[in-house]
């Protein structure tokens, strides 16, 4: 017994050592399997290595250049949410009784918790808007088409992964804001045909949006969203690499380079433009976090729906813009529009792909993506309530309705007005 | 085994007839249903609803209590007959129902008074009614109504808080009845719209007055100049008590011009003298160039004071609680300073300048110091923007590295192309 275990041990050492001597080489690999003193083991029974070497030189096409990047710069932001989700789990509380306080805890007493809080509130919009970019240059490039329309089908699916992971996500903070916008959301979903009221029912778990809702919004923000996004993405991105990029659209280029020796290889060339985008977005988000940071509203309460609601979501922005402008029908045919982008490969099969010889389908593209656009920077102006502006202290110095105006009856007459911070002091200012 | 299951089903049947005899019971007494016996309502088909709704229904008034005649039978001439008196005129009324409402005894078991009646005939209601047997003055039924008549908390009362000033406006309103006893007829519409009037209507809140609250109900009369201070004082004791403790008070008691509270604040048209037309309020008597003007500038002065210092206070609260502080104790600070606040308007009452000024102060002294909470909160929010200044050094550097890296590369490979 002994003696094998002596003998384990000294061809293991031997292994080791060749090991070491092999990783003398200048690779990036070496630091790795000098410090992993399992990794040579490992190495030996499992090609990592081999593995890893090979990603790093794989070519990807000539053509392959920045706008491609969207993809990465929407994974690259996923992953920015789930560290700073982690970190937020870490203090956040899923009650309706500890919920509200735990976020003011995070906010003005955890170190650098407001940049946790507010890189993951603005990750949460730009991730969107990466999602939406990517998916339009895939569009407008025809990328979608066979062999790859399985991909466009998972990269869409992972879209409304996103929009489910924002929806209750907005939830959680537990303010008036996310109470009440919850509330409508959930009222909307429920005139959805056949199945609208049964998902209410479903996801709301009580009559009212309460510490029920909470709990599953919880529960579904942390842990099932989070594998079905993994799921996907390891679907998304083996569909990638067995398809490679597509090659260009025009026909005239030659698709060069894909694997072969003339490729551009991913180390270093992509690994620097990816450095750039990924140090400009993070850049970017932590700097929208520090200067634009979402407020605290007043904590949730059933009984009196806020004088001024405030979206931060940009899902909810889109959404306020066109029923404001567009009415419902508005609303109805942009949905449906975005239902026919899911369907797309379905019944676009032509291999025809350049932009200008595919007209219905390019303007179709422009409005929708351009239109997404467009009603988010729109819905940022709106809000669901108007502001009340009546700037009255006291009840010593109230000021006399004129008979006949409308009764505020839930608005609480006796309550002191600092206990109803309305936003329209915020240090954002009225949007 | 036959007498045990007799036994049983007894008393299986006397657990089950028990709760609903005594249902039964507690209905009857609640409310007298169509009575079989009751023989007016052959007739006089139309109170049949007053038989079973309202209080006296309830309580088990008759028809003939107050009508007369007897119920038992089902042919006029016998039912009309005896004691009857058919409908009562307004006089006749006001007795019938003192009659029983008079009566300590008959009244003890409902906890009402029983001093209505005499406070009626002392009212301008009962002396026109009983001293000039004016049918236009109103009696019971006028208010109360007639065959239903319902407690005055149940919101179908004409006598229901928000109810009453229409009731009295039914007549109060009429412009040609009132021309006879040279009433004005716009006191509906002032009270509507003054401080009390959108407390009542609008706020629903029943600590608000209606006109019997000044007026008196039964014994309405309008208050005399010397009384006004004391009837607004029964709610607004504070203010009555500064009142009558300054110059204001004692040119009050004494009779002459200053009508009490009505010199600054109208008597249906109740409001607040906004802090800023305190000055505009006092000029109405003093002239400008006088030392009582300016104690109104001074007056106004510190009331505006505080007034923007509890605006700025809010403001900070608010601002505190949307950085996500939690503000407890913040909002028990402002809630001291809306006491010294509302103190001053108690205070300018009695014309004590310097506690004004005292009040303001700490009013001041509160929002200072909160204020200063958000400050510094505002602060620590800047000093997070300082974190871009290394972030946007650290990245400009790495990707300008990057840039220069990859450019250093593509040279390379085009030489390498070429040669």
């Amino acid at each position: 017994m002994l003696g094998r275990v002596w003998t384990e041990a000294k061809a293991w050492g031997g292994r080791f050592w060749g090991d070491l001597k092999a990783s003398t080489d200048a690779s990036l690999l070496s630091m790795l399997r000098f410090v992993g003193l399992l990794y040579g083991r490992i190495d030996t029974e499992l090609p990592i290595d081999q593995a890893f070497r090979k990603s790093l030189r794989h070519r990807l096409s000539r053509h392959a250049g920045w706008r491609h990047a969207f993809g990465g710069i929407a994974y690259l932001l996923f992953m920015v949410l789930v560290v700073t989700g982690v970190l937020l789990s870490f203090y956040y509380r899923p009650s309706a009784e500890e919920a509200y306080p735990s976020i003011q805890h995070i906010v003005s007493g955890v170190t650098l918790g407001w940049l946790m809080r507010d890189v993951h509130v603005w990750g949460a919009n730009l991730v969107v808007l990466a999602a939406l970019a990517h998916m339009g240059r895939v569009y407008f490039d025809a990328a979608y088409k066979p062999p790859r329309e399985t991909n466009w089908l998972v990269g869409v699916l992972l879209l409304f992964v996103i929009f489910a992971f924002g929806a209750t996500g907005y939830l959680l903070p537990w303010d008036q804001w996310a109470y009440w916008t919850v509330t409508e959301g959930l009222s909307i979903l429920g005139h959805f045909p056949l199945v609208g009221g049964a998902m209410v029912e479903l996801l709301r778990g009580d009559p009212l949006v309460s510490g029920a809702t909470l709990s599953r919004f919880f529960a579904l923000h942390v842990i099932v969203l989070p594998w079905l996004a993994l799921g996907l993405l390891v679907l998304h991105f083996t569909l990638v690499r067995k398809h490679g990029v597509a090659p260009p659209a025009d026909g005239k280029t030659e698709d060069l380079g894909a694997d072969d020796e003339s490729g551009v290889p991913f180390f270093p060339d992509h690994f620097l433009r990816s450095l750039i985008v990924g140090v400009v977005v993070l850049s970017l988000v932590i700097t929208a976090a520090a200067l634009y940071p979402r407020d605290v509203a007043a904590p949730a309460n059933a009984a009196v729906p806020p004088t001024s609601m405030l979206s931060t979501w940009i899902v909810a922005d889109v959404s306020r813009a066109l029923i404001y402008y567009l009415g419902a029908w508005g609303f109805g045919a942009f949905l449906l529009l975005g239902a026919v982008m899911v369907l797309l490969p379905l019944f676009d099969r032509s291999p025809e792909r350049r932009a200008r010889q595919r007209p219905v389908m390019t303007s179709l593209g422009v409005v929708f993506f351009l239109g997404f656009v467009v009603a988010w920077a729109a819905g940022r102006h709106l809000r669901s309530v108007p502001v009340s502006t009546s700037g009255e202290l006291t009840p010593y110095e109230q000021p006399v309705t004129p008979p006949g105006a409308a009764l505020p009856r839930l608005a609480p007459t006796t309550t002191p007005p600092a206990t109803q911070p309305v936003d329209t002091s915020s240090p954002r200012g009225p949007r | 085994m036959r007498g045990v299951v007799m036994r049983m089903s007894l008393a299986v049947a006397v657990l089950v007839a028990l709760p609903t005899a005594a249902r039964a019971a507690r209905f009857q007494t609640q409310a007298m249903g169509p009575d079989s016996t009751n023989g007016c309502l052959a007739c006089h088909a139309a109170q049949r609803e007053a038989a079973t709704t309202g209080v006296h229904s309830q309580h088990g008034v008759r028809c003939v209590d107050c009508h007369g005649g007897n119920a038992d039978v089902r042919t006029l001439p016998e039912a009309h007959r005896g004691n009857f008196i058919g409908a009562p005129n307004k006089l006749q009324t006001a007795q019938l129902c003192g009659s029983c409402h008079s009566d300590p005894n008959r009244m003890r078991e409902y906890g009402l008074p029983t001093g209505e009646l005499s406070q009626f005939r002392a009212s301008r209601h009962g002396q026109l009614l009983f001293g000039q047997h004016d049918m236009n003055a109103p009696t019971c039924t006028d208010c109360h109504g007639t065959h239903i008549i319902y407690p005055p908390y149940d919101a179908r009362s004409q006598v229901y808080p928000t109810n009453i000033p229409g009731t009295c406006a039914r007549c109060h309103s009429d412009a040609k009845l009132m021309a006879k006893y040279h009433l004005r007829t716009d006191q509906l519409d002032e009270f509507r719209n003054s401080a009390h009037g959108v407390a009542l209507f609008q706020k629903e809140n029943f600590a608000a007055p209606t006109c019997i609250s000044c007026h008196g109900a039964h014994s309405a009369l309008p208050p005399t100049a010397t009384e006004v201070a004391s009837v607004c004082g029964q709610c607004h004791a504070l203010v009555d008590q500064a009142f009558e403790q300054g110059p204001h008070g004692a040119a009050s008691r004494s009779g002459g011009k200053l009508h009490g509270c009505l010199a600054c604040h109208a008597n249906h048209n109740t409001a607040v003298v906004p802090v800023e037309k305190i000055t505009e309020t006092c000029d109405r008597c003093h002239a400008s160039d006088t030392r009582l003007h300016q104690m109104g500038v001074d007056l106004q002065r510190s009331a505006s004071q505080a007034k923007l210092d509890m605006a700025s206070a809010q403001r900070a609260v608010s601002d505190l609680a949307l950085a996500g502080h939690q503000v407890g104790y913040y909002r028990f600070q402002y809630q001291e300073a809306q006491t010294y606040y509302l103190q001053i308007a108690q205070a300018q009452h009695s014309l004590d300048l310097q506690k004004v000024d005292d009040l303001a102060r700490r009013v001041r002294s509160v929002s200072v110091a909160l204020n200063d909470a958000a400050n510094t909160s505002r602060e620590e929010r800047w000093e997070h923007t300082l974190v871009l200044l290394p972030l946007w050094f650290m990245s400009l550097s790495a990707i300008v590295l990057a840039w220069l890296a990859l450019r250093a590369l593509r040279r390379t490979r085009d030489a390498r192309r070429e040669g």
